[in-house]
């Protein structure tokens, strides 16, 4: 019975992930999340406090529900927190966004809270997205997406300048093969 | 036979389309029936009567328009459909894109010596293809195209990482000669062991659940009978309710096993199962039979499922996945076979995981601070005693849980283990419930190295494989030996997947 070829691994020969350097995504990034977080927090507390405004512009209209005249300051209370958690979440996890590009895979690395590290091969890469939102294109980045089979492993890395973004699409397109 | 020209289904296929399409109808739009038969006029029969003919002549017509306008045929290595009554659809199923092959016969199909037809590919959702009615030479003979074409598809390039496996695997099995072995076939008693092994208590509450649901749904005709009786005997009917307590335990307890055991036999029936050079068959199923035809390239995650009465009776369940669709979630296709004994276990494994014989490369277990987790969750509910009961009993009946929890902590705890090999990573755990996930390194999509901030400080993190089939985990190792493993993975999926 002809077995498959199988020799022994050397466990320290294997090149290690963890002495490389990433390679950090664009410093706007950092600014467009930012804007992104002021606008998302604005909208919030202009909507906690929507029916103050309301009852003081318009002393004539009746608020079907009565929200008390204090009401507002326990949901604005944790909106601080939340928000407050979110932006040093923004900050503090900023530097520590990368990518790093070897022969036959994919490293990217994100969060300061909940720190993920991901990896995928180029040959199990299905297909490769860059997108740019409405920000974005002010600043000049693009998002890359790579999709692999069954969507558990797909990866998003943001926020990338544009020019960087085209080289490492055209990197990986020649390694996963879709010319 | 060939399936060059475009045909249609067998003419039965129109009886069974309707079945199908008035079981849909029925499921969907049952209340409006009946409410219309109320509404209109007053004499519910009648009405009953012209809805069902109405709905069984409707139904009818689409059966006959859908047959008609349905074509099936096979063209240089793609399975053609065309079908659609005024939105007409063509849909091409490249072979390589084939991930199963299963044969279906329901109770009609089985009576007129039908086949149903069923392949499912890896793509977006709803990108599957089902003939309902073809004859069963027919069934197998185009199943034969398709999986032939399908297993030796190694030139032609498709599927990444698959390819190299085909090659890995073709090796044991075609010395091991054509013929193919048998893995497991179920007897009528051991299909009662299966049955009875079954968690009664989750079967009892779904059984619970479709009486909850019956009644719930005719909550009129209960007021009215409530409403309209002299008021003792609602003291009565709820003196009554409590002496039923016992009685209605044991009850559901029975209707829990009962539905175990119907539910054993109808989808375990006559179970027959084998491995050979082109992949793994199974066909099972009483009222509805399924044959399953699965390549080894396309099985991306194998897990051996058990609980402590199936492992006394020496069974252990076996689970196989496909890959999911990308935006499914689904789990993708998967099959399961129930009462495997070790001997199966080491067959199967044997084929699709030959390097798993030879010594680990590494073994890794979870740090002791998972211990205390497990310990500080499952010491909780010791805290509501002291809600509900007085002091004392609180004190006897929370110390006696404690031990309880930590005695199946320490089980629990020692039951995680992941072992490494070559080319496959077994993870294992659970105590009571037992798990054993193998996956095979050339196949995997991507490795990830998760923790949170308080984690890191200790240098422990996550494992997380993602794979076609979806991701796993093995929770709390030490950085080092994580890192090592996770640069290991990638190293052998390189070395794997560097031949083409």
């Amino acid at each position: 019975m002809e077995a498959p070829s199988n020799p022994e691994v050397d466990l320290s020969s294997v090149p290690p992930l963890g002495a490389l350097d990433f390679t950090a995504v664009s410093e706007d990034y950092r600014t467009l999340r930012i804007i992104q977080w002021s606008v998302v927090q604005l909208i919030l507390a202009l909507s906690i406090l929507a029916p103050v405004f309301i009852s003081t512009l318009f002393n004539n209209v009746e608020l079907s529900v009565d929200f008390g005249d204090r009401y507002w300051r326990i949901p604005l209370l944790v909106q601080g927190v939340v928000g407050g958690f979110w932006l040093v979440e923004e900050w503090l996890g900023f530097p520590r966004r990368g990518y790093v590009v070897r022969e036959r895979d994919i490293t990217y690395r994100s969060g300061w809270f909940s720190r993920s590290t991901t990896t995928i091969p180029y040959s199990q890469v299905q297909h490769i997205e860059l997108t740019q939102g409405l920000i974005a294109r002010w600043f000049g980045l693009k998002h890359l997406k790579l999709f692999t089979a069954g969507g558990s492993g797909n990866l998003r890395i943001a926020g990338i300048e544009e020019a960087d973004a085209q080289v490492l699409r055209s990197i990986l397109d020649s390694r996963t093969g879709k010319g | 036979m060939d399936f060059i020209e475009p045909k249609r289904q067998h003419p039965l296929g129109v009886l069974i389309l309707s079945v199908q399409f008035l079981w849909k109808l029925g499921q969907q739009a049952w209340p409006m029936l009946i409410g219309l038969s109320f509404s209109i006029g007053d004499n519910f029969w009648q009405n009953a009567v012209i809805a069902s003919i109405a709905s069984l002549a409707l139904t009818g017509a689409y059966a006959l328009l859908y047959y008609w306008r349905f074509k099936y045929s096979v063209e240089e290595r793609v399975l053609i459909v065309e079908k659609g009554i005024l939105h007409r659809e063509r849909l091409q199923v490249p072979f390589e894109r084939i991930q199963t092959i299963q044969l279906f016969q329901g109770p009609i199909q089985q009576l007129f010596g039908l086949t149903g037809l069923r392949v499912d590919t890896a793509g977006s959702s709803g990108s599957e293809i089902k003939l309902v009615a073809i004859s069963r030479a027919a069934g197998e003979a185009l199943q034969d195209i398709l999986r032939n074409h399908t297993s030796d598809s190694n030139e032609h390039g498709e599927e990444h990482g698959a390819i190299e496996n085909d090659d890995d695997l073709a090796a044991p099995t075609e010395t091991a000669g054509q013929e193919r072995s048998q893995l497991v076939s179920l007897s009528i008693s051991q299909l009662f062991k299966v049955g009875l092994s079954q968690n009664h208590l989750r079967n009892a509450f779904a059984s619970l659940a479709l009486i909850s649901y019956l009644i719930g749904n005719q909550p009129d005709a209960l007021t009215s009978w409530l409403d309209g009786m002299p008021a003792f005997m609602a003291t009565l009917i709820g003196a009554a309710m409590l002496l039923l307590i016992l009685p209605g335990m044991v009850l559901f307890l029975m209707s829990g096993v009962a539905v175990s055991v119907a539910t054993a036999f109808l989808r375990y029936y006559d179970l027959r199962s084998s491995i050979g050079a082109d992949g793994l068959h199974a066909e099972m199923g009483l009222l509805r039979r399924n044959t399953f035809q699965m390549p080894y390239a396309r099985i991306h995650l194998t897990i051996w499922r058990s609980n402590w009465i199936r492992r006394k009776l020496g069974f252990e369940t076996l689970e196989i996945r496909q890959a999911q669709a990308e935006s499914g979630g689904q789990g993708g296709v998967r099959v399961s076979l129930p009462a495997l004994e070790p001997c199966h276990r080491a067959v199967l494994e044997n084929v699709l995981y030959p390097d798993i014989t030879d010594n680990p490369v590494m073994e890794v277990l979870p740090v002791r601070r998972l211990r205390w987790l497990l310990m500080v969750f499952s010491a909780l509910p010791a805290g509501l005693f002291w809600l509900v009961f007085n002091p004392l009993i609180a004190a006897v009946v929370s110390g006696a849980w404690l031990t309880f929890a930590f005695w199946t902590t320490a089980k629990r705890y020692a039951s995680f283990r992941m072992t490494v090999y070559t080319d496959t990573i077994v993870l294992e755990k659970g105590w009571f419930w037992r798990q054993r996930i193998l996956l095979r390194l050339a196949q995997i999509q991507g490795v990830e190295w998760e923790r949170h901030v308080f984690l890191e400080r200790r240098s422990i993190g996550h494992i997380v494989f993602h794979t076609a089939a979806g991701a796993r985990r093995f929770t709390y190792v030490l950085k080092r030996q994580g890192e090592m493993l996770r640069d290991f993975a990638l190293n052998q999926h390189h070395a794997r997947n560097s031949r083409a």
